[in-house]
């Protein structure tokens, strides 16, 4: 069997001291698989964000241990030093709003990754229209992000998170802004991408329109996550 | 790597090529500060240049002519002509005044000379010099006279005769060049209503009308209306001569003292425009601090609404270098856009400016430099805020 694209074992954060310190993640247990999209549901203020974060190595966990694609970047303690690089090279973001740059075109705001990664100008758009013709926004490369639709805007942050090719990508709620159609539409991306790729995909969401469409699902509840078997319902 | 803050601009130029017209309109009025600076020292060298004079012989115990008053007996330069030496020697008056024409009032310089001697216009650019021994007047092209133009100075109408130009006085007033007995009795002589009071209070007076002495009070009379007085003796060296021992020469026998082109150049830059220096030096500072922390505000208010952005480009990799370096290509291209500006809005108005502005190319390099060092400056506390941006910020919750 392959690796675990992610792998997490009692990974715990508390926030603040002594009376004031809040236990935000109690012992997390997560497995994802390559090509696997999960969805993480829970209540407000259950840890999901936090999760996200640790995850996204934006904050340090407490205690616990992480490892991307059997390789381990936290254990009790960073494993590794630059963690721009590791956000940049293995890990893809979409955000609950594309959060796309304004002032570069489609082209140069996913090839901005492979860019920062220290990839040639011209490779770094080719790979990008690429991975934007993936995603059937091929024919908007050189449009101006606010020419863009809603729909569009989320396809071209998708291709950004995915343009270095990450064992993992982290959704942040990226169907909330959406109607129904078009967040399944987002939904049935990031399955075809996750396959494609093989990438594991981690779906932080609200959105009761899309929960049916995960085969597995992640309750997080007072900063502790249960599994459980979703629908798998077809987006 | 794409440059990011040239594609920021890019994408707002129109709101960053204003606020780089209103930053270049701000630095505009600091580089004309700096040229009316460089104006006054060089209105002081120009008027030092007029009289091609290489000594300045004056009223013993004065910064005369320019920086104190200073008189001296208009036949004194007789006796400055025998000192070994001096090749030429001229009578000036110097008196600033108000006067009269056709289309207003204007205030100039007016120097009595003697056409010949030092002391005359150096050059002309219309008409002609002063032939007549009376009532012709050269005219610096600043005063708005022309050519012909009948002008009244106290008693007697004048002729400008001929035009010349860059001859003002260290304020800046132009200078209006007329026959030294003119000039003499403008500055000397008193009015007829004054001389006929001052004859009667010396006839009145036992001590000049005594009845033994016949001819004390016409005397005391004819002294009492001469104007044998100049304000300055102007001397030109033979080549070989040496001005210093010149100079000591005329303070040691002639009781007057004696002035180099140095010691003038001193007297006019260090004294009598320094005042005038200093409160330019000081508005100078002030405009430079005030430009820079408009340039700091400007910087940071369009940082901070880039904050979402600059979360983004943390999170997903960027480092800090690339974000600082985005944020002072910013500001360096702000700086360069208000330079431009400011340097041709400068040159613009410069001609209006009353006073002479000499905008140097050497000021504008320095300025130039300047304004991107207080841009570089002044993005340092929008580097400083970008770089406390948490990339957490873009993620929710």
């Amino acid at each position: 069997m392959a690796q675990p694209a992610i792998e997490i074992n009692g990974l715990a954060k508390r926030y603040g001291e002594g009376d004031a310190a809040v236990d935000a993640l109690k012992g997390v247990d997560m497995m994802i698989q390559p090509g696997e999209v999960v969805g993480l549901i829970g209540p407000s203020g259950s840890g999901k964000s936090t999760l996200l974060k640790c995850l996204g190595a934006v904050i340090e966990p407490t205690s616990g241990r992480m490892a991307l694609a059997g390789k381990a970047i936290y254990d009790n303690g960073w494993k590794v030093t630059d963690l721009r690089a590791l956000r940049r090279d293995r890990i893809g973001f979409v955000f609950q709003a594309p959060y796309l740059i304004p002032f570069l075109n489609v082209t140069d705001n996913v090839a901005l990754l492979p860019m920062l990664a220290g990839l040639p100008n011209s490779q770094a758009r080719e790979q990008a229209r690429q991975m934007l013709a993936a995603l059937d926004v091929g024919h908007r490369t050189q449009a101006q992000v606010r020419q863009l639709s809603g729909g569009e805007q989320q396809r071209v942050s998708i291709a950004r998170a995915l343009v270095n090719e990450p064992p993992i990508v982290l959704a942040d709620e990226p169907t909330a802004p959406l109607d129904s159609e078009r967040a399944l539409t987002v939904i049935r991306i990031l399955n075809q991408m996750a396959q494609r790729f093989q990438t594991a995909i981690i779906v932080v969401t609200h959105d009761e329109k899309i929960i049916p469409t995960f085969k597995r699902l992640y309750h997080i509840r007072d900063g502790r996550t249960f599994e459980a078997a979703g629908e798998g319902r077809a987006a | 790597m794409i440059n990011l803050a040239a594609r920021d601009i890019l994408h707002g130029w129109g709101k960053f090529v204003f606020t780089g017209v209103g930053l270049g309109l701000l630095i505009g009025v600091t580089l004309s500060m700096a040229g009316i600076y460089r104006g006054l020292v060089d209105d002081g060298k120009a008027l030092l240049a007029i009289g091609g004079a290489d000594l300045w012989v004056v009223q013993r115990d004065t910064l005369g002519p320019y920086a104190e008053p200073s008189s001296v007996r208009d036949d004194a330069y007789r006796s400055l002509l025998g000192i070994p030496g001096v090749a030429a020697a001229g009578n000036v008056t110097y008196l600033t005044m108000q006067i009269e024409h056709a289309r207003g009032e204007v205030r100039v310089m007016l120097v009595g000379f003697q056409p010949g001697h030092p002391g005359e216009p150096g050059y002309l650019v219309a008409g002609r010099p002063i032939t007549r021994s009376h009532y012709e007047a050269i005219a610096d092209m600043r005063s708005g006279l022309s050519l012909n133009e009948r002008i009244r100075i106290r008693r007697h109408e004048y002729i400008v005769v001929g035009l010349t130009r860059r001859m003002v006085s260290s304020g800046g007033d132009p200078m209006l060049f007329v026959p030294l007995k003119d000039a003499q009795e403008v500055q000397f002589l008193k009015d007829n209503d004054a001389l006929v009071n001052e004859r009667a209070r010396s006839a009145a007076n036992p001590a000049f009308n005594r009845p033994g002495v016949p001819g004390l009070l016409e005397a005391v009379q004819a002294s009492q209306t001469n104007s044998h007085q100049v304000n300055v003796v102007l001397l030109r060296l033979a080549p070989d001569a040496d001005e210093t021992r010149v100079a000591e020469q005329i303070r040691r026998w002639k009781h007057l003292e004696a002035y180099t082109r140095a010691d003038m150049d001193e007297i006019l830059v260090a004294k009598l425009i320094a005042t005038s220096a200093r409160q330019i030096f000081m508005f100078l500072v002030i405009l430079s601090v005030v430009s820079a922390t408009i340039v700091a505000f400007i910087i940071y208010t369009m940082t901070l609404n880039k904050v979402r952005e600059i979360a983004v480009l943390k999170l997903i990799g960027a480092r800090n270098r690339t974000i600082a370096l985005m944020i002072l290509q910013q500001a360096l291209g702000l700086g360069v856009i208000g330079f431009i500006v400011g340097r041709t809005a400068a040159a613009l108005w410069a001609p209006i400016f009353p006073k002479y502005v000499l905008l140097l190319p050497g000021d504008a390099v320095r300025g130039a430099l300047l304004v991107l060092l207080i841009c570089a400056l002044a993005s340092v506390v929008a580097i400083r805020a970008a770089l406390r941006v948490d990339p957490a910020a873009a993620i929710g919750g």
